[in-house]
């Protein structure tokens, strides 16, 4: 999952960006409306925490130049309380909608459930068979048992998962699991992939030559 | 309980009332009394009219009998004798007179000492009475009104006891018809008086209802509210105006404490953001003690950042309340030396020299409040000046002012910007410096002061040329703030 953060203050842009790390998102940054608008336009991300007070270009009009031809889920963040902002915002179309100071938790909890929709699911845990993912407490489980996976293991397992039945290409996995700080040397999607068919049985992802991966 | 004498429309009525019925009653009283005394003094004259044509009469009558000359002065003594012998009678060419009882007539009665009716008329009435007959020294005679009568009575010395009457009913009928005409008149005038004042009072009440209905909304909370009394000037539309002052500044007092809360909490939510989300980011699981201290740094920082914030607004509330009172003699250079001194750290940090020019420069101020002042106007051109930039500060006095000038060399003020520059938590580039020193504040404090000293801050830019704030203040301030000595 790959989310980008658009918030102008670079305190808290910093802190919200390693909140999500620590989760095991891919995170791009930027500091001002248009720099995030052209990133946001790049259309590899999963979700966008945008704030509403950027320089430049405010958080509307961030909005409006990414809809309606970028359907990506967005969580606004405002410092401003008025019920008419946050309309605002919902009418311009926001997702969803935070008012500073937030509960990281929330924030957290927030973006699981935008990511979920955007891929239509609602549910917080993914149930394939008997593999279960618990996307809230990032857990595996097969037949109750409970498989330990790396970080990037997980991503990859969980983005396979949210987007199950549908090929998904490399150069996607790379878009969506890896933010642009990330050593690409080090992630060879086989080596994970390979690494959760022997955790999880042969069956489960399948690989479609020239085309990329697929959990049928 | 409410009751109508609460009002103040119904007491002035009542007094009104009150007031007009004495004088319409006193009025009608005097007007009826005046009548009366007017009919009664011309029956006067017309019952002494007959009296004397009676007597002449009566006297000439005794003379023909007698033969002796009819002008003669005839003296109540032989009157009386004359009555006594009797035969007289009532004189031929009177005596229709004293025989009707038609509505104005006229009758009489002679009698002597002991109460013997000597001669009466035909039409003496029933219920008249003599007069008590008794001891008299002189003449002695009254006029006087029985029932709708009006008698003369004489008792003369010598015994002789004459009674002549009219009657007045028609008279006493025109007054009491007067009497009524009158109240009903009065009843008219004081309805219509009393119909007008209710009226009267009500227009000249119904400011103070809007007045009230006005306050009832403020007091709603609806503070942008205003009387604004429309009509000609009179005491409740000064009272208005005042009230509609009184509102406006409460409204003001109101507006800057609300300013204030929704300022402050507004600034604060991205630090006290940045504190929960490092605190709950540390807390989340165990980490090296670099990420610890990493994270106690930016929680500092952001705790640094609130204070500085908090203090800003608490300065400028103290100064847009009128800040200090006390006016002391200061030179403007001394205080910016003073300020210079300070910020000479910070300046060198970031490779920016202060170049100054300092005149003496004495006004009547608060020198805390104007250190505030340049530090505030000096801390900006330093913010906006480029690594190794030049930073002037220069103060003197011209004829009529003093004056301040701070120049910075920096990327200038965007004329889109400029009107906005004084106001709270503006930033012209809207680029935050992030835990710097800036909370946007800086300018709207300078600004607060230089008005609370009488004089103003002004400011001169181009785009890419730096920028000149200039703080003035004029010589002859009639708000009794700064003046050069």
């Amino acid at each position: 999952m790959r989310i980008l953060v658009i918030e102008d203050d670079p305190v808290l842009n910093r802190s919200l960006a390693a909140t999500l790390r620590d989760e095991g998102y891919a995170v791009d940054v930027a500091f001002d409306g248009e720099e995030g608008l052209a990133r946001a336009l790049e259309g590899v991300y999963d979700a966008i925490v945008l704030d509403v007070m950027l320089p430049r270009l405010d958080g509307w009009a961030v909005l409006e130049g990414l809809r309606p031809a970028c359907p990506v889920p967005v969580l606004m963040l405002t410092a401003r309380t008025a019920i008419p902002d946050r309309v605002r915002g919902l009418d311009a179309g926001a997702d969803d909608y935070l008012t500073k100071p937030f509960d990281s938790e929330e924030l957290l909890a927030r973006l699981r459930a935008l990511i979920r929709r955007g891929s239509g699911g609602a549910g917080a845990v993914i149930e394939i068979g008997g593999l279960a993912i618990d996307t809230a407490a990032r857990r595996v489980t097969v037949d109750g048992a409970e498989i330990k996976l790396t970080g990037r293991e997980y991503r990859l397992l969980e983005y396979l998962a949210l987007h199950r039945g549908e090929v998904v290409s490399r150069a996607r996995l790379y878009d969506h699991l890896y933010d642009e700080n990330d050593d690409t040397l080090s992630n060879v999607l086989d080596v994970h992939v390979s690494n959760l068919r022997r955790k999880l049985g042969c069956d489960l992802i399948m690989t479609r030559r020239g085309h990329g991966y697929i959990i049928p | 309980m409410k009751t109508p004498f609460h009002s103040l429309r119904w007491r002035i009525q009542a007094w009104y009332a009150a007031l007009l019925f004495l004088v319409v009653v006193g009025f009608c009283a005097t007007a009826y009394q005046l009548a009366r005394v007017h009919q009664f003094r011309r029956a006067d004259r017309e019952l002494f009219r007959m009296e004397r044509v009676f007597i002449r009469s009566l006297v000439r009558e005794f003379e023909a009998a007698s033969g002796q000359d009819a002008h003669r002065v005839f003296a109540p003594q032989e009157l009386l004798e004359r009555l006594r012998r009797g035969g007289a009678g009532v004189p031929a060419e009177l005596a229709a007179t004293f025989a009707s009882r038609q509505a104005g007539y006229f009758y009489f009665a002679f009698c002597d000492r002991d109460g013997r009716v000597l001669l009466q008329s035909a039409n003496f009435p029933e219920e008249a009475d003599l007069p008590a007959p008794r001891e008299v020294a002189e003449p002695w005679e009254d006029v006087r009104t029985v029932g709708t009568r009006r008698e003369s009575v004489r008792i003369f010395p010598e015994g002789l006891v004459a009674v002549f009457g009219m009657d007045l009913s028609a008279d006493v009928e025109e007054l009491t018809r007067f009497a009524w005409s009158l109240s009903g008149i009065a009843a008219c005038v004081l309805a219509a008086a009393l119909a007008g004042g209710w009226w009267l009072a009500g227009r000249a009440l119904r400011p103070i209802r809007e007045i009230s209905r006005t306050a009832v909304r403020i007091a709603d909370g609806q503070l942008e509210e205003r009387i604004n009394l429309a009509g000609r000037h009179s005491e409740l539309t000064e009272l208005a105006r005042v009230l509609d002052d009184t509102f406006a500044r409460l409204h003001a007092a109101f507006e800057q404490q609300r300013r204030f809360t929704a300022d402050a909490s507004h600034e604060l939510r991205t630090p006290i953001t940045i504190l929960l989300s490092e605190t709950q980011r540390m807390l989340k699981r165990p980490r090296s003690a670099e990420e610890y201290r990493a994270a106690i740094e930016t929680c500092h920082e952001a705790a640094l950042r609130m204070r500085r914030l908090v203090e800003a607004l608490l300065e400028l509330a103290w100064q847009e309340s009128g800040g200090a009172t006390r006016r002391t003699v200061c030179d403007l250079a001394a205080v910016a030396a003073e300020a210079i001194t300070t910020l000479r750290g910070m300046a060198a940090e970031r490779n920016v020299t202060i170049a100054a020019k300092l005149e003496g420069a004495s006004l009547r101020g608060d020198p805390a409040s104007l250190g505030i002042l340049v530090a505030n106007l000096l801390r900006n051109a330093i913010e906006h000046s480029p690594s190794g930039g030049r930073v002037e500060v220069a103060c003197g006095a011209d004829g009529s002012a003093v004056w301040l000038q701070v120049r910075d060399h920096g990327p200038g003020i965007a004329p889109e910007d400029r009107p906005h520059l004084f106001e709270r938590f503006y930033r012209s580039d809207r680029a935050r410096s992030g835990g710097g020193g800036n909370v946007g504040l800086g300018l709207a404090i300078a600004q607060t002061i230089a008005r609370n000293h009488g004089g103003g801050l002004e400011v001169e830019s181009e785009p890419g040329r730096g920028a000149v704030f200039t703080f003035r203040v004029s010589c002859w301030d009639e708000h009794g703030g700064a003046e050069p000595v």
